[in-house]
């Protein structure tokens, strides 16, 4: 195809996009209407499970195998991740000298790494309660470990990270989601369905039926793959030269 | 529209605005003391958004903010100390007028919400935020005296 | 009237997003986006959408620029020994 004809074939195929979307949104609802169908429903049916965020009914218990295809996506990523990032053989490893961080940074970064892991599990174990969840939790909780990088050196941060242990971790934790998923049909009713665990009184942490325990294994999920993503980052910036 | 969103919209309007402008323009010392900013005037904004819509629960994203915002400045301390030793920020002006700003907040909240478990979430919240800001702008201005070796 | 948060917020969005893309140097942009991302949750939770808004809170503000700013380094980095050997 000639230069001239694939351009022509942009412009027809933008074109018919753009005229599209503009005929849809001419006919959405006004904004701030008081109509909410689907809202009212997903409404309901989080409240008849006890589940006081509505937000966590719809990810973990209604649409809980769309979840299943999120942290399937996350999962693939990372595993890309590493093998695009692995060390090759005409790589080699040079051991990265401390790097000096004046005394009230490296007492912040030492006091608040505590108080950030903290709040990630907060928010994980809030999730069927408050805003947050597995996923939120667990980027706060990844993000708080590296602070020893940031605080302090690259050394002191591979100490307590053992990149093996975290795979694991990452690989079991889906694992999980997918064996309380299998539990429901072994339980006589659907994959993933909210049927197994009494639901609990309404707004306490042992609400939600499977929302929490499927939540846990997210947030395990997401630590464990932020937490490789990142060592592997780290390793290409700061260890590994090229040459051997 | 109550006092505390049309508080919540000028802080938005006026800091994050000129947050903005800063972090677009003029030399990088000017642009990571303006991104250290954003943060520290977006975390009492969303308290003032949770008080606004009485939803309790947005307070979160306030505990996070005031978390992550100060590390996120770190990591621009850190990987950007090449370029920032040769002509390090000072802008404690600016740095305790926004923390000034976010001390008022916390101390209106409070005030509003009176003694009770949440309240101490606030303090907790509040002492993050101008701790961690005050420190990021101690951390931009020399905290990584040995710059870019590890 | 009390729709006036909802446009602030979303005027900042546009201009920072527009800013994000305007600025060439790769660390700049790093500076930007960081800002984009806590304009961004903000603009999520005057949309009531709280959880969204914390999900990029945790992404966006420690997190993205590190990635950033790491493979930054990493590719200065390269292209330094490349000068060094030549």
């Amino acid at each position: 195809m000639s230069r001239r004809a694939r351009l022509w074939l942009v412009a027809v195929g933008g074109g018919a996009l753009a005229a599209l979307l503009v005929a849809a949104c001419l006919d959405l609802p006004a904004f701030g209407g008081t109509r909410h169908p689907y809202g009212d429903r997903a409404v309901r049916e989080s409240l008849a499970r006890h589940t006081a965020n509505t937000i966590a009914s719809i990810n973990f218990d209604q649409r809980a195998f769309d979840t299943l295809g999120e942290i399937s996506i996350l999962f693939a990523a990372v595993l890309g991740c590493v093998v695009l990032l692995r060390q090759t053989r005409d790589e080699h490893r040079a051991r990265p000298e401390p790097e000096p961080v004046a005394l009230p940074v490296r007492r912040y970064a030492l006091a608040v790494l505590p108080v950030a892991l903290l709040t990630g599990l907060y928010v994980i174990a809030h999730g069927q309660l408050s805003p947050g969840g597995g996923f939120q939790g667990g980027v706060v909780a990844a993000t708080s470990l590296h602070l020893l990088y940031l605080g302090a050196d690259y050394r002191a941060l591979e100490r307590i990270r053992p990149v093996g242990l975290y795979e694991v971790g990452d690989a079991l934790a889906v694992s999980a989601y997918l064996v309380t998923g299998i539990a429901g049909l072994i339980g006589g009713t659907a994959f993933l369905a909210n049927t197994l665990l009494p639901y609990g009184t309404f707004n306490t942490l042992s609400s939600g039926g499977t929302v929490p325990l499927l939540n846990a294994a997210v947030g395990m999920e997401v630590a464990c793959a932020v937490v490789v993503l990142l060592a592997r980052f780290l390793d290409q910036a700061v260890e590994i030269e090229e040459g051997k | 529209m109550n006092g505390w969103i049309l508080a919540a919209t000028v802080a938005l309007g006026t800091g994050l605005g000129t947050a903005l402008w800063g972090v677009a323009t003029g030399p990088l010392r000017r642009r990571v003391v303006a991104q250290n900013m954003s943060t520290a005037l977006a975390c009492p904004a969303l308290l003032l958004l949770s008080q606004g819509y009485a939803r309790p629960s947005y307070v979160d994203l306030a505990l996070v903010l005031a978390l992550l915002g100060p590390v996120g400045t770190l990591v621009f301390a850190r990987l950007l100390a090449d370029d920032l030793a040769d002509d390090p920020p000072r802008a404690w002006g600016v740095t305790w007028v926004v923390a000034g700003f976010g001390a008022v907040v916390v101390g209106a909240v409070c005030a509003a919400t009176g003694p009770s478990p949440e309240m101490v979430k606030l303090l907790v919240i509040g002492a993050l935020l101008i701790g961690g800001n005050v420190l990021a702008s101690r951390a931009l201005s020399g905290g990584f005296p040995g710059a870019g070796r590890g | 009237m009390a729709d006036a948060v909802i446009v602030v917020v979303l005027l900042l969005v546009g201009a920072t997003a527009t800013t994000a893309v305007a600025v060439r140097d790769p660390e700049r942009q790093a500076l930007v986006l960081s800002v984009l991302g806590v304009v961004l949750a903000v603009l999520f939770t005057v949309l009531q959408a709280p959880d969204v808004g914390l999900s990029q809170l945790a992404v966006g503000s420690a997190l993205t620029p590190l990635l950033l700013l790491l493979t930054v380094r990493k590719v200065r980095r390269r292209a330094q020994d490349k000068g060094r050997q030549e």
